[in-house]
C-alpha cells in the first residue's frame, strides 16, 4: 500500500478548456478518499491523472515514494502498480473468468501455480469461489463488476482506483457492493481513491470526501464536516441540497435582499463580518407547519412538490418567490398548501466576489 | 367511459399488429399488400434467377465438360487469386486501420481520405492505370530496357491480378476493421494498461483479438467479391493467359468455342454460387461467437509512436500514395500523351485523346446509355431497398429475418454468376438482346446496398415511434408511411446515389450481358483498350473517374 500526494497539479487540454486546476490533495496510506462532483468537475480527470492516462501540464504526482508525473516526464500507467475498476467493468470478452483475474500476475511475471492459487484466493475473496473457468458472457452484471474487482486487487496494487464503479449497477445490488467493497479494502487495508457522482456513496464508504468544481478541490473534509460544515455555499447546495440566499448582515442578524427572510444572529453559524454576505440553509434547518394565519404572513409558502422518504420527507416550498427546500420528518403537506416557514440555522459565508 | 374502450380497442390492435401471423385470420391491410409486392419483387429479381442456373446446371450435366483442362485451370486461378487476394486485402487493410484509428501518425486523417480512394476507382481503369505504371512500355521499365535490355518486370500476369485486387479491395478491409475497431470500449486496454502491459502488448493482447470476427468476415467478403472479377483480370491476366472463370465466361458466350455455352456457363455458375453460398455459412458459423461489447464514453488512448513516428509516417504515406495517387498520375500523363512509350515532355502532351475519346460515337451512346440504365437502376433499387429496409427493421412479422436475406444474399454472390443468370433467364422472358437485360441484373446486384444503407440507421431507433403513431390512430399501414417511411427516406436517397454512381462504372455485368445498341461506358472503356488505343481508354478512364469520384464527394456532403 502507498500514500497518493499530488502538488499544485494542473491539467489544461489541447482544446485550451481546464480539466484541473491547482491540485493540492494527501491521501495517506490505507486511506479511502472519495472524489465527488457534479459532471464535468474534474473528478475522473483527476482519477485519470492519478491512473497515468492524463499527463498533468504542471504539479507534480507521486505515488508512494516515486514521483509518477511531474510535468515533464510521465511514467506510464503499466509501471505505476496500480488496480483499477472502471463503470463498465471492462472484462475482456475473450477470455475466461481466471484469465482475466491472472492478467496483471501474467504482466508481472509470476509462475504458473502460484498464480493459479492467487487467483482461486482473491476470485474466493470477492465472492466468486470455483467462477474461474466461466465466460464472461454468461455472468450478470453485478458478477462481472466482481471479476474487474478481482482482477483489480490480485496483484495487490498500491493504490486501487474506482472510476464510477458501482454507478451502472442496479440500486439493491449496489448497495450490497457497497457493503462488499467497505468490508475488503478496509481488510486488506488498500488505499483507494473513488470517483462517483452519488453523495450518499460518497459519504457512505469514505473516511474523507474531496468536492471537486470546475476543476478545482472545494473542500476536503470527512463526511460528517461535509454534511454540518460545509466550506462554501457551493459545497452546501451541492452536498446537502442547501438554500442559498444573497443578502446582508450587522449586529441584530441576517436580511435577505428583496425578501422576508430575517434571521437573529444567534442562528447563524460561520463567517462573523458584517456586511454583503451569502447564507446556506440546510434543508433540515427548515420547518414547516400548516398555516395559520388567515391572510399570508411574511412567513407563509406554498408548497411546490413534496416527496416521501423514509427518513423524513422532501418538501418544496415557494416562498415569496424563493425556491426553499425542507426536510421535515413530521410534515407532509399536499402540492399547493400553505405552510408557515421558520429557518433555525443557517451558515454564513463572506459574500463570493 | 367512452375513453376507456377507445384505449382498449387500440390496445387490442397493437397486439394483433404485433404478432399477425398468429391472429386467426391474415387481415388484408396496406402493410402486408407491401409485403407481398416486395416478395414478389424478390422473388422475380433474386430468387428466379439463381434458381434458374442452379436448374439448367443440375438439368444438363456439363459437369464433365468443365471437369477438364481449361476449366479446372480457370477455377484454380480464380480460386487462388481471390484467397490470396483477400488475404493481402485483410493484411493492408487491417493495418492502416489500426495505424490510422489507434496511433498518433501525423496527418492520418488526409491520409485516410487517400487510403480509401481505390473504392471509389473502378477496378477496370485501376488495371487500365496500371500499366501506365508497370506495364511494359511504361516509363521505368523503358529505362530498365535501356541499361540493361531486358525490361525489370511488368503487372501483367497472376501476380498483376492479385496486386490489383489487394489493391481495389483494401479499402473495405479497412472500413470493416476501422468500424469493429471503434466498437471496442477503450476501458478494455486502459484496464490492461493498469494491469502491467505496455501500450504495444494492450493493443495486442486485447484489441486485435478482438477484431477476429471483423477480419474472417472481411476476408469471406472480399475473396467471394474477388472470385469474380471480370476488369482486372481481362485487362492485366489475358496478355499473359492467366485465365480466370469470368475471363473464360466471357470467350464462351462470345465466341462459342463449346457446344451449348449457355448450358456451361450456367454450370460454372452453379459452382461459383455453390463456393459462395458456402463461404457465407462458413462465416456465418465462424462469427457465430460474437462478444457482448458495452460502450464506453472514454477516448481510446492513442499508441504514441515515439521516435519512430517520422520513419512510420513516411513509409506509410509513400506507401498509400503509391497505391492510390500514383496511378492517377499515370492515367493523366497516359491521357496527355499521344501513344505508349513517348517520352513525358512538355512538347509532346497533347489533348488529342481527351478529345478524340469523348466525341467518339461510341462514347456518346456508352454514356447515354450507362446514364440511363444507372439512373433507372438507382430508382428501382431505392423504392425497394426503402421498402424492405424499413418494412424488416420496423414491422414485427416471422418472415423479416427470411426478406432481408434473400434481399441481401446477391451481396455475397459473384457478379458474374447474376450476369449469367439474366443471361440464361433472357429468352424466356423477352428482354434477349436489349439493355432492359443489364438493369435486371443491376437491381438485382445493387439492391442490397440500398437495403442496408436504410435497415442500419432504423434497426437503432425503438420501436415505440410507430407505436406512438398507432396510440394516436393511425392504422398499421398510416403508421408505415407517416413515419416509417419518412424516417427511412433520407438513407434511401443516399443508397439510390450510391446504387447510381456504383452502376454507371459497371463493367462484369455490362460486358457480359453486352447487346448491338447497349453498350455501356464500362465496356466502351474496356473496347478501347482492348483494341489498342491505350491513351484513349486512358482519357475517357480518368474523366470518369473524376466525375464518379466528384459525384461521390457531393452525395457523400449532402447526406451529412
Amino acid at each position: 500500500m502507498a500514500s497518493v500526494s499530488l502538488d499544485s497539479v494542473s491539467l489544461r487540454y489541447p482544446s485550451g478548456a481546464m480539466g484541473l486546476a491547482d491540485i493540492d490533495l494527501r491521501v495517506g496510506d490505507g486511506e479511502f478518499v472519495a472524489l465527488l462532483g457534479p459532471s464535468g468537475s474534474g473528478k475522473t480527470t483527476l482519477l485519470r491523472t492519478v491512473a497515468g492516462f492524463l499527463a498533468p501540464t504542471a504539479g507534480v504526482v507521486r505515488i508512494g515514494p516515486d514521483v509518477v508525473a511531474d510535468g515533464k516526464t510521465v511514467v506510464p500507467p503499466e509501471s505505476r502498480g496500480l488496480g483499477m475498476v472502471f463503470q463498465q467493468h471492462a472484462v475482456w470478452p475473450h477470455w475466461n473468468v481466471g484469465r482475466n483475474v491472472e492478467y496483471p500476475l501474467r504482466r508481472a511475471g509470476m509462475p504458473r501455480a502460484q498464480r493459479a492459487a492467487r487467483v482461486a484466493e482473491v476470485l474466493d475473496l470477492v465472492g466468486l469461489d470455483g467462477y474461474a473457468r466461466r465466460d464472461p458472457a454468461t455472468l450478470s452484471g453485478g458478477q462481472r463488476q466482481r471479476v474487474a474487482l478481482a482482477r483489480a486487487i490480485v496483484g495487490e496494487p498500491r493504490v486501487l482506483l474506482l472510476d464510477e464503479a458501482l454507478s451502472a449497477l442496479d440500486e439493491p445490488l449496489r448497495d450490497r457492493l457497497r457493503i462488499e467493497l467497505q468490508a475488503l479494502t478496509r481488510r486488506m487495508g488498500l488505499t483507494v481513491l473513488h470517483v462517483t457522482h452519488d453523495r450518499d456513496e460518497a459519504l457512505a464508504l469514505a473516511d474523507r470526501v474531496v468536492v471537486l468544481d470546475g476543476g478545482r478541490i472545494q473542500q476536503v473534509a470527512t463526511p460528517a464536516e461535509l454534511v454540518e460544515r460545509p466550506a462554501t455555499a457551493l459545497v452546501a447546495r451541492f452536498v446537502s441540497d442547501a438554500t442559498r440566499v444573497i443578502g446582508s448582515r450587522d449586529a441584530s442578524g441576517f436580511a435577505a435582499d428583496g425578501h422576508p427572510l430575517r434571521l437573529p444572529a444567534s442562528g447563524l453559524q460561520g463567517a462573523r463580518e458584517h456586511g454583503a454576505c451569502e447564507i446556506a440553509i440546510l434543508p433540515g434547518d427548515v420547518e414547516i407547519e400548516p398555516t395559520r394565519a388567515e391572510s399570508g404572513s411574511a412567513a407563509t409558502a406554498t408548497v411546490v412538490s413534496s416527496l416521501f422518504g423514509r427518513d423524513g420527507n422532501d418538501v418544496l416550498l415557494d416562498w415569496a418567490g424563493m425556491t426553499v427546500r425542507c426536510h421535515s420528518r413530521t410534515q407532509r403537506p399536499a402540492v399547493g398548501a400553505r405552510v408557515d416557514v421558520a429557518v433555525r440555522r443557517a451558515v454564513a459565508y463572506a459574500a463570493a466576489r | 367511459m367512452q375513453r376507456v374502450l377507445t384505449g382498449a380497442a387500440v390496445r387490442g390492435r397493437a397486439r394483433e399488429g404485433a404478432r399477425p401471423v398468429r391472429a386467426p385470420r391474415v387481415r388484408i391491410d396496406g402493410v402486408s399488400l407491401t409485403r407481398a409486392l416486395l416478395w414478389a419483387a424478390c422473388l422475380a429479381l433474386v430468387l428466379v434467377p439463381l434458381g434458374t442456373i442452379l436448374v439448367l446446371a443440375a438439368g444438363g450435366n456439363h459437369l464433365a465438360t468443365i471437369l477438364q483442362g481449361d476449366v479446372v485451370e480457370a477455377a484454380i486461378n480464380s480460386l487462388v487469386s481471390a484467397t490470396l487476394s483477400a488475404a493481402g486485402a485483410v493484411i493492408v487493410g487491417g493495418g492502416l486501420a489500426v495505424l490510422l484509428d489507434r496511433t498518433d501518425l501525423p496527418g492520418r486523417r488526409v491520409l485516410r481520405l487517400f487510403a480509401l480512394s481505390p473504392l471509389l476507382v473502378p477496378p477496370f481503369v485501376g488495371a487500365i492505370a496500371w500499366i501506365g505504371i508497370a506495364g511494359p512500355t511504361s516509363p521505368v521499365n523503358l529505362w530498365w530496357r535501356d541499361l540493361f535490355g531486358a525490361p525489370l518486370g511488368t503487372i501483367y500476369g497472376g501476380h498483376g491480378v492479385v496486386f490489383l485486387l489487394v489493391v481495389h479491395s483494401y479499402p473495405i478491409a479497412m472500413l470493416v476493421v476501422s468500424a469493429a475497431l471503434r466498437r471496442v470500449p477503450a476501458d478494455l486496454e486502459h484496464a490492461a494498461r493498469i494491469g502491467g502491459a505496455s501500450a504495444v502488448r494492450a493493443l495486442g493482447t486485447v484489441t486485435v483479438p478482438l477484431l477476429r470476427p471483423a477480419l474472417v468476415s472481411s476476408f469471406t467478403l472480399i475473396a467471394v467479391s474477388n472470385l469474380a472479377d471480370f476488369g482486372i483480370p481481362s485487362i492485366v491476366g489475358l496478355p499473359e493467359r492467366y485465365v480466370t472463370l469470368s475471363t473464360l465466361v466471357y470467350r464462351y458466350i462470345q465466341s462459342g468455342t463449346v457446344d451449348r455455352p449457355l448450358e456451361v456457363v450456367a454450370t460454372i455458375g452453379a459452382v461459383l454460387l455453390v463456393i459462395a453460398l458456402g463461404a457465407l455459412v462458413l462465416d456465418l458459423l465462424a462469427s457465430r461467437r460474437r462478444w457482448e461489447l458495452d460502450s464506453s464514453a472514454s477516448t481510446p488512448q492513442r499508441l504514441p509512436l515515439g521516435r519512430s513516428r517520422l520513419l512510420v509516417a513516411v513509409l506509410a504515406w509513400a506507401f498509400v500514395l503509391t497505391l492510390t495517387l500514383l496511378p492517377l498520375l499515370a492515367l493523366l500523363s497516359q491521357s496527355l500523351l499521344p501513344a505508349p512509350g513517348v517520352p513525358l515532355a512538355i512538347e509532346n502532351l497533347t489533348l488529342d485523346n481527351v478529345v478524340r475519346a469523348v466525341t467518339a460515337k461510341g462514347t456518346a451512346t456508352g454514356a447515354t446509355t450507362s446514364v440511363l440504365l444507372a439512373v433507372l437502376a438507382g430508382l428501382v433499387c431505392g423504392v425497394l431497398g426503402l421498402g424492405i429496409g424499413t418494412l424488416v427493421t420496423r414491422t414485427r412479422a416471422r418472415d423479416n429475418g427470411l426478406l432481408r436475406a434473400v434481399a441481401i444474399l446477391p451481396q455475397a454472390v459473384p457478379g458474374l454468376v447474376i450476369a449469367v443468370a439474366w443471361l440464361v433467364l433472357a429468352p424466356r422472358i423477352g428482354l434477349f438482346n436489349t439493355p432492359w437485360l443489364i438493369l435486371c441484373a443491376y437491381i438485382t446486384s445493387f439492391v442490397a446496398l440500398v437495403v442496408q444503407a436504410v435497415a442500419a440507421p432504423l434497426a437503432a431507433t425503438p420501436l415505440t415511434v410507430e407505436e406512438a403513431a398507432r396510440a394516436s390512430g393511425a392504422s398499421r399501414f398510416r403508421a408505415l408511411l407517416d413515419v416509417s417511411f419518412r424516417m427511412a427516406v433520407p438513407a434511401a436517397l443516399s443508397g439510390t446515389v450510391l446504387v447510381a454512381l456504383t452502376a454507371v462504372r459497371e463493367l462484369t455485368l455490362s460486358v457480359l450481358l453486352l447487346s448491338p445498341g447497349a453498350q455501356t461506358l464500362g465496356v466502351t472503356i474496356f473496347n478501347l483498350q482492348q483494341a489498342g488505343a491505350y491513351n484513349a481508354a486512358s482519357a475517357l478512364s480518368l474523366l470518369i473517374t473524376l466525375i464518379g469520384l466528384a459525384g461521390l464527394g457531393l452525395a457523400a456532403r449532402s447526406s451529412r
